[in-house]
């Protein structure tokens, strides 16, 4: 019954929806482009972290040339070549193909080059088989040439080289003159990659007898993956092309997730900033609404028009923000990257991959948002009696009424209890849920809130009759000031939040900097290793007082998590060195070697100090004790660091890439620079910790760019938001401010009321934003951080920015309720008390 | 088939040092001529024979396996080294499916999986098999996704050194030759592998050994080549190169009757005449298919016509990076053995 | 006619004319006065323009030509400033809606224009409860609009009108919100208030009902205003 008397009344129901569209095309434009931001940038995030997972993981196959199956060596050192007529003839097992990984560099070109046996490779991956150039004077002479290099179209372009040039190709710390042969037209496109023969890549690259992957040809999978765990030895490890992207896909997860809850928060802000112009619309035509009912709208029917106004405002908006988002998208790859600066894709160029099904959700998170936003409030007034409606001027408030509290309590209580609980999946899951509760209960308490704070004014006499009228109207009124200010008080809560977040990361990295580095100055191996004639070499430099030579080697601990970095270096007895920054720990029984872990290494695997676990170094799996976990926040897949005695022992490896050098009191730097710098090889860099120091400080804020973008953004939606809610309800009030003129009150005095009272509201604003903003923020630093990205942190407030947020919220709630004052006072002071709607 | 040579061969550089030129007046020495002669270019061991199924159908069969050396190692320590490659081939013909059946492989020499012993037969290549068993019997295992072969060959007649005593000429330069010599009538057991069935076989087959450095004329497009084991115990081998363009540019064989006794066949003496043509619609190559052959011996012309068992023998190996050749299976009167058609798509450089 | 002596007009018009929009003629040479303690409505038909009158008269509108003088002071003469002052201590308003704010108490609703005049917050207090009394909702100070009838909201808005000891009240259509017995209780009491504090009062109106208190009725037309019989009427 009540559809179909809606559905005959829908030329009633269109008359009231076209009407206010035509009387305020503006507020519902706000509302539109409010939803299109959060929409836009929710869908931009989102695909530019898919199109950059996308391209890596086809770098990944792009490399892998769509092997069945690779066994990968666990570090870069490779694993013995003898075990690859064992593994090729592995039951079900049909080809195997040997490669050898390099990262090489022409000048400032970068590309991967693999050494492949081309037969093998032509069976098992062929896409990284080199073409010859057509012409009538070339030969295929050079498929096993020693000095061939086949270069994908990227890798070309890197280079800037043509096919037939001759080229010094550097890998592995040697240079080598190759010539381009031909090109790789399996390459996927933005792939850089240069393939030559495997047998000159170990001889003229210094990997004889190592080889770094088998890519194999499967006849039977599940036999080759019973046979090969036992042939592959301790310092390799069986992968897929899933585990591969599993482990593209974990390196960066977290980081994703992330930035797409904070696009979601724009989102958010976006969905209550309808609440508050639909509420307010509402409010305004509650007369026109009761009129209609009376006339013989049903209840429903009220609903429905503002709904159907929802719905407008959603499809539109959702509309302008995925097609905006995609423009932002293609936009942020080119100026950005990928990885939004986060630093976790290297290599190939991302392009952006549409995505139906994202650009689906977001469309219907967009139009959700709209929908609630303009549902909550027509329910509220279709619950109102028509005829006191019709009778009341619509200011039915009662400033004695209270103010409810449970709700807000239980929201908070109830997120308080979710940060409790433990990551799902690696994902801090409920973390996000307890800060969507948290705010959800801070936005809910921000009328109790407005009471609270106005409490000692409540029988104070105030002199100023604008200040009186400012404090006692936002005192009687706490659910309009509510409403002006729950987006603002959500966008300034997560703002805050993530500025502490930051603020505490950037001061924890900046602390934890100083006590690693230690050190005086820092050489550095770019490419190869510094051999032990030059690690004499530089031990002898005069004037010196302590030389540390460490090592680190990538370590996959398991095939679907991105390696570990192991680190050999010299630690001073058993508890540990110096320069690690001990959290926990253990101590060495005697006899037991020690690793100690990272935090991260310790939170992502479980180690605890005390434990024993095995690692695969050096070709067999060996027992180690974690004798202590340290605080680690440059190697986010964690790392591990061993004596480099017992590294030598375990492996041989005698080459190091990293010394840091210990002056003795009262030394010049610049002079043992200088020294130093006389006796390095080329390609060994000299940085002393200042620079280190503030080129990761760079590469932090470089990686945490996108997040203050976004942060601006919801703060900006969240502004908007207040300066529409607040202008809105100040024009509403005309017919008060014709009243107080009629009184005598001055143009100047009722402009001074409305910003002491937009001040006022930004102020309250300001303070539910701050407050709540460090309850979130207290979730991200202990709940949300360690359980994505694995380390802990100390809080730190960002108390300039929080000051900074504060002043501008009550300055531009202040600016814009003057504004809107003036051009609610600017009207006739006649007109406006005029009994008129 | 030898064609697959022209990939491995053309991918040697310019030899640093230079390869054994193939020179007359060598003796063959068995068992060490049954092994590989790393130094040379190319090396093949060639079988190709007719195969009876239990149901008495005929079944052709080829396996071969080719030995190069590129000479692209120079001084290399890598065991990875392009020292030698080798690639082997085999393909079944059976009438019932009424087109060849094929499988290749390919490596380079080293950690065991792939190389060809000196001293005797014995080639293997990713669990592809050829080599000479200490009874004197030669044995083969090779198999694809289509079929597995496990045969025998038991020789019973000796060695036919092609040419002057196994020196075989290939064009007008007289270095441009090969080391060569068939073992014809070998007695076959063995099995097949099909879709899980093993099916016993019994059979006659033709082994081809052939080595050399500088095999094809530059001007020459490709080969007919044929082996037939005749019913009453002698073997036929003919060859003809034709010249780019059209032409001959050289021809030979040899002919052993069951006594023993051998006619060497010049240029002169081999005349192929196509009599049926097949197209491909793989490949658009047009085939001479049945062909007859005519041979002077000293008892005059004696004509051996051509006849595939099915037209379809084309072995289109291109998807691995190998030529496009027809290897089939062909009567004659009073005979059976192998017709090999090369360079009819494109030119062989060998 | 009254038997006091008037020395001086409350308010006094001379030659008022108005034309709004372009060429609307609502009146011109548009006279009249009110001595202190008279109560006059104007009726008229709707859009003569009483309204109109009634925002010139308070100087929140201006006439095309003519004059307004409010206690002897011509109001084309003052700037905003001394305009808004003058309306603040010497005009007091009742309006149709009442417009009560509903987030004070009655009482500080009341006591506006004092603290609009004065910061002495107990004073007004303490006037505005008299105030209250005096319009018959005594103990009702610390209530809010919400809790109150029509009547009694336009009582408070009486009381708003008369706590600063205005010269001049001004009132639209006081009663029109209003059910004929209330309005003519408030009526009474409206008269009574002004007449007590020697106030001139000009209520426009078209009731019948509320032109009977008056000592004068003026009839607005558009030829001007035309002085009409009183006419009693029955309660």
């Amino acid at each position: 019954m009540a559809e179909a008397g809606l559905l005959r009344s829908r030329l009633a129901l269109a008359w009231l929806v076209l009407g206010e569209w035509r009387w305020h095309p503006g507020r519902f434009a706000a509302t539109a482009v409010a939803i299109a931001v959060g929409v836009a940038l929710g869908f931009a995030v989102h695909l530019v972290n898919g199109s950059a997972l996308a391209s890596f993981e086809q770098a990944v196959t792009g490399v892998n040339g769509v092997a069945d199956l690779q066994v990968r060596a666990r570090t870069p050192l490779g694993f013995d070549e003898r075990r690859y007529p064992r593994i090729a003839t592995a039951p079900g097992v049909t080809d195997a193909s040997p490669v050898i990984s390099l990262s090489a560099r022409v000048g400032s070109g970068r590309f991967t080059l693999l050494g492949l046996d081309v037969i093998r490779a032509a069976a098992v991956t062929p896409s990284l088989i080199g073409t010859r150039p057509t012409g009538p004077d070339a030969r295929s002479d050079a498929v096993f040439a020693d000095d061939a290099l086949f270069l994908s179209r990227a890798a070309l372009t890197a280079t800037r080289t043509r096919v037939g040039d001759r080229l010094p190709v550097t890998a592995n710390g040697r240079t080598v003159s190759l010539r381009v042969a031909g090109t790789l037209p399996g390459a996927a496109a933005g792939q850089a990659l240069g393939t030559i023969d495997i047998a000159a890549a170990q001889w003229r690259f210094g990997r004889l007898g190592r080889i770094d992957r088998l890519d194999l040809k499967l006849a039977d999978r599940s036999a080759a993956e019973r046979a090969l765990p036992a042939l592959i030895g301790a310092d390799a490890t069986i992968v897929s092309d899933d585990s591969q992207a599993r482990q593209g896909d974990a390196l960066s997860r977290a980081y994703r997730v992330n930035l797409d809850m904070l696009a979601l928060v724009a989102l958010l802000t976006g969905g209550f900033l309808v609440f508050s112009a639909q509420t307010l619309s509402v409010t305004r035509r509650l007369r026109a609404f009761a009129l209609v009912r009376t006339l013989g709208l049903p209840r429903s029917g009220i609903v429905a028009a503002v709904a159907l106004e929802g719905i407008i405002i959603g499809l539109v908006g959702a509309t302008l923000g995925l097609i905006a988002g995609y423009a932002m998208a293609s936009a942020a790859l080119r100026l950005f990257g990928g990885d939004l600066g986060g630093g976790y894709f290297g290599g190939g160029t991302a392009r952006v991959v549409f995505q139906p099904v994202a650009a689906a959700t977001f469309f219907a998170l967009g139009l959700a948002a709209a929908l609630l936003g303009s549902i909550l409030p027509a329910r509220a007034a279709a619950r109102a009696a028509p005829a006191a409606a019709l009778k009341n001027a619509g200011d039915v408030l009662d400033p004695r009424a209270p103010v409810p509290w449970r709700p807000a309590l239980v929201l908070l209580l109830a997120g308080g209890g979710t940060a409790l609980l433990p990551a799902v999946g690696g994902l801090p899951v409920f973390g996000f849920v307890s800060m969507a509760l948290l705010l959800a209960g801070g936005v809910a308490g921000v009328p109790w809130l407005v009471r609270w704070l106005l409490w000692p004014w409540r029988e104070r006499e105030i002199a100023s009759v604008p200040r009186l009228l400012a404090i006692r109207h936002v005192q009687g009124a706490p659910g309009q000031a509510a409403i002006a200010l729950c987006g603002i008080v959500a966008s300034t809560a997560l703002m805050i939040a993530m500025a502490t977040m930051v603020t505490s990361f950037r001061g924890a990295v900046d602390s934890w900097l100083g006590q690693v580095l230690s050190a005086d100055l820092y050489l550095r191996a770019e490419s190869g290793d510094l051999d032990p004639a030059t690690q004499r070499r530089i031990a002898a430099i005069p004037g010196i007082g302590r030389v540390a030579f460490s090592r680190q080697l990538p370590l996959t601990v398991a095939p679907d998590r991105p390696p570990v970095t192991l680190i050999a270096r010299p630690v001073r007895g058993d508890a540990g060195y110096p320069l690690l920054v001990l959290l926990d720990r253990a101590a060495v029984p005697a006899g037991a070697t020690p690793v100690w872990v990272s935090e991260p290494a310790a939170r992502l695997y479980g180690w605890s100090p005390g434990r024993t676990l095995r690692l695969p170094i050096g070709g067999r799996p060996a027992r180690f004790f974690v004798a202590g976990v340290w605080r680690d926040y440059a190697r986010q897949q964690g790392a591990l660091v061993i004596r480099d005695g017992d590294y030598v022992r375990l492996t041989d490896d005698r080459g190091r890439d990293e010394a840091a050098i210990t002056l003795p009191p009262h030394a010049d730097i610049a002079t043992v620079r200088r020294a130093a710098a006389a006796v390095l090889p080329a390609g060994v860099s000299i940085a002393e910790p200042a620079a280190l120091r503030r080129f990761a400080l760079q590469l932090f804020d470089r990686s945490f760019k996108i997040t203050y973008v976004l942060e601006a953004v919801a703060i900006l939606v969240g502004l908007a938001g207040v300066a529409a809610t607040m202008s809105a309800q100040t024009i509403a009030r005309s017919k008060e401010f014709g009243m107080l003129r009629h009184l005598g009150l001055t143009r100047g005095q009722v402009t001074a009321m409305l910003a002491s009272e937009g001040a006022l509201l930004g102020l309250i604003g300001a303070v539910a934003g701050v407050a709540l903003g460090a309850l979130l923020g207290q979730v991200l630093i202990h709940v949300v951080n360690p359980q994505s990205f694995n380390w802990t942190m100390t809080t730190l407030w960002p108390v300039g920015t929080i000051a900074g947020v504060t002043a501008a919220l009550t300055g531009a709630a202040a600016l814009t309720a003057m504004l809107a004052g003036r051009r609610a006072t600017a009207g006739d002071a006649v007109a406006a008390v005029r009994e008129d709607w | 088939m030898r064609a697959l040579l022209a990939l491995a061969a053309a991918a040697g550089l310019a030899a640093p040092a230079p390869y054994p030129v193939v020179r007359p007046g060598i003796r063959l020495s068995f068992p060490a001529d049954h092994g590989a002669h790393p130094a040379f270019r190319t090396e093949w061991w060639y079988v190709t024979g007719w195969l009876k199924g239990e149901d008495g159908r005929d079944i052709g069969f080829q396996i071969t396996f080719f030995r190069v050396n590129p000479h692209a190692a120079g001084d290399n320590p890598s065991r990875f080294a392009a020292r030698q490659v080798i690639f082997a081939h085999a393909a079944l013909s059976d009438s019932r499916v009424g087109h060849i059946l094929h499988a290749e492989r390919a490596a380079r020499a080293g950690f065991g999986l792939a190389g060809a012993a000196t001293g005797d037969a014995d080639v293997r290549l990713n669990g592809w098999t050829f080599r000479r068993l200490a009874d004197g019997r030669f044995a083969s295992r090779v198999g694809g996704r289509d079929f597995a072969l496990d045969l025998t060959f038991r020789p019973t007649q000796p060695p036919l050194p092609q040419g002057q005593d196994g020196y075989s000429r290939k064009g007008p330069k007289p270095e441009q030759a090969s080391y060569y010599y068939s073992m014809p009538h070998l007695a076959v057991t063995g099995a097949v592998v099909r879709a899980g069935r093993t099916e016993r076989l019994r059979g006659e087959a033709w082994l081809d050994r052939e080595w050399s450095s500088d095999y094809l004329a530059s001007d020459a497009a490709g080969w007919d080549w044929t082996g037939l084991n005749l019913d009453d115990g002698g073997a036929l081998m003919a060859f003809r190169i034709r010249r780019k363009g059209g032409g001959i540019l050289w021809a030979g064989g040899s002919y052993r009757r069951a006594d023993g006794r051998t006619t060497r066949l010049s240029p002169a003496d081999v005349a192929f005449s196509p009599t049926a043509t097949w197209r491909s619609a793989r490949t658009g190559a047009r085939y001479p298919v049945a062909q007859m052959l005519r041979i002077r011996l000293p008892g005059g012309i004696r004509a051996f016509p051509l006849r595939p068992v099915f037209p379809d023998q084309e072995v289109d190996a291109r998807a691995a990076g190998q030529p496009v050749y027809w290897e089939g299976a062909v009567r004659t009167d009073g005979g059976r053995g192998y017709l090999e058609l090369t360079g009819y798509t494109t030119p062989l450089t060998m | 006619m009254r038997d006091r002596f008037v020395t001086m007009h409350a308010i006094e018009t001379r030659g008022l004319a108005k034309t709004v929009g372009r060429d609307r003629r609502l009146f011109h040479d548009l006279s009249m006065a009110v001595a202190p303690g008279e109560l006059v409505a104007i009726t008229g038909d709707s859009g003569v323009g009483k309204s109109t009158l009634l925002n010139i008269l308070a100087g929140l509108d201006d006439a095309d030509a003519g004059e307004v003088r409010i206690e002897g002071i011509a109001l084309a003469g003052l700037a905003e400033a001394p305009r808004t002052r003058l309306r603040r201590e010497r005009i007091g308003f009742v309006f149709q809606a009442f417009h009560i704010l509903p987030y004070l108490t009655l009482e500080q609703n009341v006591a506006l224009p004092l603290a609009l005049i004065s910061p002495d917050a107990a004073a007004a207090r303490d006037q505005a409860r008299a105030m209250l009394g005096e319009v018959g909702l005594a103990d009702r100070g610390r209530d809010y609009a919400r809790d109150l009838s029509g009547g009694e909201l336009q009582r408070v808005a009486i009381a708003r009108a008369l706590v600063h000891r205005p010269a001049v009240i001004l009132a639209d259509e006081p009663t029109g919100n209003l059910d004929p017995d209330t309005a003519t209780r408030i009526l009474d009491l409206f008269a009574r208030a002004v007449r007590s504090r020697d106030a001139a009062a000009v209520i426009v109106t078209h009731s019948v009902a509320t032109a009977a208190v008056a000592d004068r009725v003026l009839r607005l037309t558009a030829h001007g205003l035309v002085e009409q019989p009183l006419v009693a009427v029955d309660g």
